[in-house]
């Protein structure tokens, strides 16, 4: 299957690529004490352990995952709360370089992980576009060319020169989403389908998401749903304390 | 449990396009320039920090200049008359010495908070690093302006006149603002890891107000007691000051702040090239 992308409304073959080899996450866990700087100079200064404080508990996010996924795949990842599904999203995101083997990204990466994040509940709407849109990484210019889309597409109305602050849930919602949909990528990942705003809201919203995940060339999808999978991938990776038990075509 | 992982450092990511320049992919410099030149997204953000605190009081950021102006329509008489000093020399001393030293303290304590409090940015994509040590730079250079309009009242007050020694203070400006980003890169990385790292850096900044002189007048120091003029926050000030008091800072000055200088880039570099895939593994 070869992936198509449109860019400027031409049809162009994007090489979207994601690969990891022998990779590992690891997380070390500082305790209050072991984190100190006191206890960090006392271990330089006798050169070695000091009972067990100066060892530092690492928490095995994930181990040994070689992933190699190219244009057309949609990967499903599962697994058991805790296994490590978000945090392999966010290594492909390119958050978390993996503490030992290699990641390759070839391609735009975009993360649906949280849309949400970075809202500032006292900027009016239209501010929270534009700082929005920057902290994606597009420029001022290309912020401008999505707004019209972003507030029309929100149907928010005059509510976007009101502080965020007094808007409902589902509006806040529906501006995150319309914010977090209006880049294309290359590589698209998701922690569950994103589902917002009342019935006349949700289907165009779906259909929104539907364009969003259909241009990229890769998706990568968390979820605890099988139907969903099962509808979206093509490909299913089970996490289990941070390790692929399963990686298969179908669910 | 493991005893190495200190040692295990996170491989580099192989990226193309990445709209971030990860820190992940790129080398250190690349990841320093991409974020260094993203002017806009932190002098956006750093508006945003000033312009969000004061959006529901009715004078927004000119707060800013009035609570700066009553501290120093305060201090100023107190002082000269504690100290003895003349008011025409002692109160644009003190209020440039105040605006200053607020500026250069407010922004190395916040560099401490540079990346803990930017914890859910970088869990969410690969940013360049050095977008919030500017962020934090940016935001304290917007209150320096707020401030530094005071001056010009005091200025008129005592009868100081413009002269072309001012334009000294650009190359100051210019100085102090690289130092505090280098300052706010290196107390991030470190704060982010050892969270002792703030009180321990405002406590010094505490002691060091006392021995810079911000409320006092240089001159009146005994000869044996001037060796407190080379800690390096008493030679930006003085850079900082003179230029706008129509005096030239001495060679001393200049020679003190570049060898900090020198030390605080190496010692940011060396950080930046250290931490900066590691720290998101902190916050």
């Amino acid at each position: 299957m070869q992936a198509t992308r449109r860019v400027l409304g031409l049809i162009v073959d994007s090489m979207a690529c994601l690969l990891l080899q022998d990779a590992a996450v690891d997380f070390p866990i500082y305790g209050a004490h072991a984190k100190s700087f006191k206890q960090a100079l006392a271990a330089a200064a006798t050169g070695g352990r000091i009972g067990t404080d100066t060892g530092v508990a690492v928490v095995q996010a994930l181990r040994d995952i070689t992933i190699e996924l190219h244009n057309g795949d949609r990967l499903g990842i599962i697994g058991h709360n805790g296994s490590g599904k978000s945090t392999l999203l966010r290594v492909f995101a390119g958050v978390y370089p993996p503490t030992s083997g290699t990641l390759t990204i070839d391609g735009s990466v975009a993360s649906l992980i949280d849309p949400g994040l970075g809202i500032e509940p006292d900027a009016t709407g239209e501010e929270n576009i534009y700082l929005r849109g920057l902290v994606m990484g597009l420029s001022r210019g290309e912020v401008a060319g999505v707004f019209e889309d972003i507030c029309s597409f929100s149907g928010l109305g005059d509510y976007l020169s009101l502080p965020v602050r007094t808007y409902s849930t589902g509006m806040l919602m529906r501006l995150a989403f319309s914010i977090a949909t209006s880049i294309r990528s290359d590589i698209l990942l998701m922690d569950e389908w994103l589902s917002v705003g009342d019935t006349s809201f949700q289907a165009a919203a779906e259909s929104r998401l539907r364009t969003v995940v259909d241009d990229a060339g890769i998706l990568v999808l968390a979820s605890h749903c099988p139907e969903l999978i099962s509808r979206e991938c093509n490909k299913v990776l089970e996490l289990s304390h941070g390790a692929v038990i399963r990686f298969d075509s179908t669910l | 449990m493991s005893h190495t992982h200190e040692l295990a450092y996170p491989a580099p990511i192989h990226t193309t396009h990445n709209r971030f320049h990860s820190a992940g992919g790129a080398t250190a410099w690349t990841d320093w320039l991409y974020g260094t030149r993203r002017f806009d997204i932190w002098a956006t953000l750093a508006w945003y920090d000033v312009l969000l605190r004061y959006r529901r009081s009715l004078l927004g950021p000119l707060w800013l200049t009035l609570s700066m102006g009553a501290l120093i329509l305060g201090m100023g008489p107190l002082y000269a008359t504690l100290l003895n000093a003349p008011l025409t020399i002692f109160f644009p001393h003190l209020t440039l010495g105040i605006i200053f030293w607020s500026f250069m303290s407010g922004a190395i304590q916040e560099g401490c908070q540079t990346y803990i409090l930017a914890a859910t940015y970088l869990k969410q994509a690969p940013y360049s690093r050095s977008i919030f040590a500017w962020r934090v730079v940016a935001r304290h250079a917007i209150y320096l302006i707020h401030h530094l309009v005071l001056f010009l009242p005091v200025a008129a007050w005592a009868g100081i006149a413009p002269r072309p020694s001012n334009v000294l203070v650009i190359p100051a400006l210019v100085i102090v603002l690289a130092n505090l980003h280098a300052l706010a890169l290196s107390l991030g990385f470190l704060s982010a890891r050892f969270r002792d790292i703030p009180q321990i850096v405002g406590s010094i900044m505490q002691l060091l107000m006392f021995v810079t002189p911000v409320f006092w007048l240089p001159d009146g120091l005994p000869e044996r007691a001037r060796i407190v003029l080379l800690n390096p926050l008493a030679a930006f000030l003085t850079l900082l000051r003179a230029p706008l008091l129509g005096e030239l800072p001495s060679g001393r000055d200049w020679l003190v702040a570049a060898l900090f200088t020198a030390l605080n880039f190496t010692i940011a570099a060396t950080l930046y090239v250290r931490c900066r895939r590691r720290v998101v593994y902190w916050v």
